[in-house]
């Protein structure tokens, strides 16, 4: 019984601070267990300038228990799976505590983003990434956020551009499609390879890719 | 050796003592004395077998007649199977959860002048380090107040705020957002939650093991804290699941029964022995209060004749294959006459080989001419199992043909605790309807026993004769002695069937008989085992 009485209190938080920028929402006016959440992203970072959604579900023994959290927006994070948006923080976990709320609980993803842990990924492809090439990382990031979590949201309807979507160097995906494979192809290889951009005359990995096109 | 004539009976002492020792990591290792009685016993099992590599073994006759000299007493026949040769014997006994708390405060009583506060506090100090003693102790001597502090058991600043449950005529708690509320708790740290959220709270957290602090710091409660809150002695229910922990820290002496639903801890109080053990190429296996069998090295159960190694790249090899395997094995039989793997893809049993277009009956494997045409129901099923595969060069098909086997005694002995369970309630039954006494009933689950360790034993056989080199001398009396052991444990296990409790009793000798050969043979099939081993004829690689 509890649970209705703090989500709606937690709610009427959210709403008495417009400062915080923090939003929460039911999905369902009668239903409580189900809650979408959503923040800037912090300034100064690749996600700025972006608006996050987060899905939320509240499970029965809330506030004892830890509730759900994913990004319903595709984020380039570390800590964040890129495919299913699943999140990796611990205080979602073991060090919840029931004193916790959705908002601060939130307000811990935003500085999620602001200060990622590569050496606790969800996403190790990303986090690869990350601990390799920071610049290329940060503008991927940044791809990301202008692609998929615009802020005035009119959403773009051009296609997303596959290579930059990985932080794949464009030169690199241009000399294989010149070459005829399909660009989409290309992607994959490079991706499955963790190749994100190559020396000219490194002929080794060149032969590699090749070999993988070509299976 | 010193080691191999002692503590025999240890096991079969006292269950209650409780074996103390301050130190963690120093070893004790003189624990029980001599007794009379085994000693002597001991001496008649060293005269059918010395050293393990000692000998030049062109016979099988050792283990042949191992029965007929076998000493004259039942319970326990395996472990004393292998003392005789001079190799080490592991001390252990068994604890409940509640001796192995009794041993932690013991072990408490010893460190508590110098901290000089409640056992309670100091589990929580424990905790927060990790069960190390030495670490705590070394830190307190340092700081007793940074630790105090580092722990939660005091605040950083002084508080003027009193701890302990409140009243209140109209509290707001922020958990539960309820207002009204009446009674609430708090530590000194201030933060106030009403008794109902708290409790919620608490007893989630019970049966953890860990240190519960208040929900918005690191302040912990203290038992009387809890108990204040919940009630029912719940403290108490949280310094027991704090054994977790210890035993964690301590796992080189005290490990937990691996069985399912199985509380049991084995303590080992001459751990300078476990390095012994590889050399003989033995494992220290343990037998818990429930009669669980396992292995306190790499956890597993009992796996003899195999080492730890077999084991463990039996099992490795057997995950990686498994998937593969069981599928294969599920939906698809060898051609009888080529051996191609064959997949049944319709309901007819009327199989025709693609490859050599041989016609055979799918339940049967034999040639579909006999079957008179139009059956498509085989009668003839036959339950011979085919010989000589051990010979086969294909690799995978030889370790089909042993995981097969592996895997079938793995399902049988699963059912042997369903019957184990059914010859519990034939002795209770015995008990009620005849009137015979509990002791002249034991010889049932005795039986019991001794057809579950035979299963075991044969399963982990397979494993063995799989890395063995076929065709060596001794790997031939070694699969001689499996077929042994597989009759003697077949004819066991069907005698558990009777019902009748009158027959049951009447057959008594023949339960008797039946389960001792059973021991006999397993220990024989052990000892031949573990000189394929010792000789190296057996080399498991992965």
């Amino acid at each position: 019984m509890s649970r209705a009485k703090r989500v709606m209190k937690e709610l009427q938080g959210i709403k008495d601070d417009p400062e915080a920028k923090i939003d929460l929402q039911l999905v369902n006016e009668n239903d409580i267990h189900l809650l979408k959440g959503a923040f800037l992203g912090p300034p100064g970072t690749p996600y700025e300038n972006g608006k996050f959604i987060v899905d939320i579900e509240v499970p029965m023994e809330y506030p004892f228990k830890p509730p759900k959290m994913k990004f319903d927006t595709k984020v380039y994070h570390p800590n964040v799976s890129s495919v299913t948006g699943a999140i990796c923080l611990d205080i979602l976990k073991n060090a919840w505590s029931p004193v916790i709320t959705l908002k601060s609980a939130l307000i811990s993803l935003q500085a999620l983003l602001q200060s990622p842990e590569p050496n606790d990924p969800q996403d190790a492809e990303v986090a690869q990434h990350y601990m390799r090439d920071r610049e290329s990382f940060n503008k991927t990031a940044a791809f990301w956020t202008k692609t998929y979590a615009p802020l005035n949201s009119h959403a773009e309807d051009k296609p997303v551009d596959q290579a930059e979507l990985y932080g794949i160097d464009r030169a690199l995906v241009n000399q294989f499609v010149s070459q005829g494979f399909a660009e989409a192809k290309v992607v994959e290889v490079l991706r499955r390879l963790g190749i994100k951009s190559m020396n000219a005359n490194d002929n080794a990995s060149a032969n590699k890719i090749l070999e993988e096109l070509l299976k | 050796m010193a080691y191999s004539v002692k503590l025999s009976d240890y096991l079969d002492g006292d269950e209650d003592s409780v074996i103390l020792e301050f130190e963690s990591d120093s070893e004790i290792d003189e624990l029980g004395e001599v007794d009379e009685d085994s000693s002597h016993s001991y001496s008649e099992v060293n005269e059918f077998s010395d050293g393990p590599s000692d000998k030049k073994d062109t016979g099988g006759s050792r283990y042949l007649d191992a029965d007929q000299k076998k000493p004259s007493w039942g319970r326990g026949l395996t472990e004393m199977a292998y003392e005789s040769s001079g190799v080490p014997k592991l001390a252990y006994s068994c604890l409940t959860t509640d001796q192995m708390f009794d041993l932690i405060l013991a072990r408490l009583e010893r460190i508590q002048p110098i901290f000089e506060i409640s056992y309670g506090d100091i589990i929580v100090m424990l905790q927060k380090y990790g069960w190390s003693e030495e670490r705590l102790l070394e830190d307190w001597t340092e700081d007793q107040e940074r630790v105090l502090v580092s722990c939660g058991l005091k605040l950083a600043t002084s508080s003027n705020r009193s701890r302990g449950i409140q009243d209140h005529s109209d509290f707001v708690c922020n958990i539960c957002c309820e207002s009204n509320k009446q009674r609430t708790f708090r530590l000194e740290c201030g933060h106030e939650y009403c008794i109902e959220c708290y409790k919620h709270y608490i007893k989630d957290k019970l049966l953890e093991g860990k240190i519960i602090s208040c929900m918005s710091c690191s302040l912990a409660l203290k038992n009387p804290d809890i108990d204040a809150i919940v009630g029912d002695n719940s403290s108490q229910t949280l310094m027991r699941s704090s054994i977790k922990g210890f035993i964690h820290k301590h796992n080189n002496h005290y490990k937990w029964c691996p069985f399912v639903d199985c509380n049991c801890v084995i303590q080992v109080t001459n751990i300078s022995a476990l390095s012994e053990f590889p050399r003989f190429h033995l494992s220290p296996f343990v037998v818990c209060n429930n009669h669980h069998r396992f292995c306190f090295k790499c956890g597993l159960e009992s796996h003899a004749p195999g080492d730890c190694q077999v084991a463990e790249v039996w099992v490795k090899m057997a995950q990686l294959e498994s998937a593969n395997l069981n599928w294969v094995l599920k939906n698809t039989k060898e051609c009888p006459k080529c051996g191609v793997n064959i997949e049944k893809n319709g309901g007819c049993n009327h199989m025709t080989c693609q490859s050599c277009e041989y016609e055979f009956c799918w339940i049967c494997e034999l040639p579909w001419e006999g079957h008179g045409g139009g059956f498509f129901e085989c009668t003839r099923f036959s339950k011979d199992e085919k010989n000589g595969a051990t010979e086969t060069k294909n690799s995978l098909r030889k370790y089909t043909f042993y995981y097969k086997l592996f895997s079938e005694h793995e399902n049988s002995s699963k059912l042997d605790w369903a019957l184990g369970l059914a010859v519990e309630q034939k002795v209770r039954a015995l008990q009620e309807n005849i009137g015979i006494s509990w002791i002249e009933t034991q010889f049932l689950p005795e039986s019991i026993r001794s057809l579950i360790e035979g299963r075991t034993t044969l399963k982990w056989s397979f494993p063995v004769a799989f890395y063995s080199d076929p065709s060596h001398n001794l790997t031939k009396i070694f699969v001689d002695n499996q077929a042994l052991l597989v009759s003697a444990v077949e004819d066991l296990s069907q005698l558990l069937q009777v019902k009748d409790p009158h027959d049951i009793i009447a057959r008594k000798l023949e339960f008797y008989n039946k389960a001792r050969f059973v021991q006999s043979r397993n220990r024989a099939l052990s000892e031949c085992g573990r000189d394929l081993l010792c000789k190296r004829i057996c080399v498991p690689r992965g």
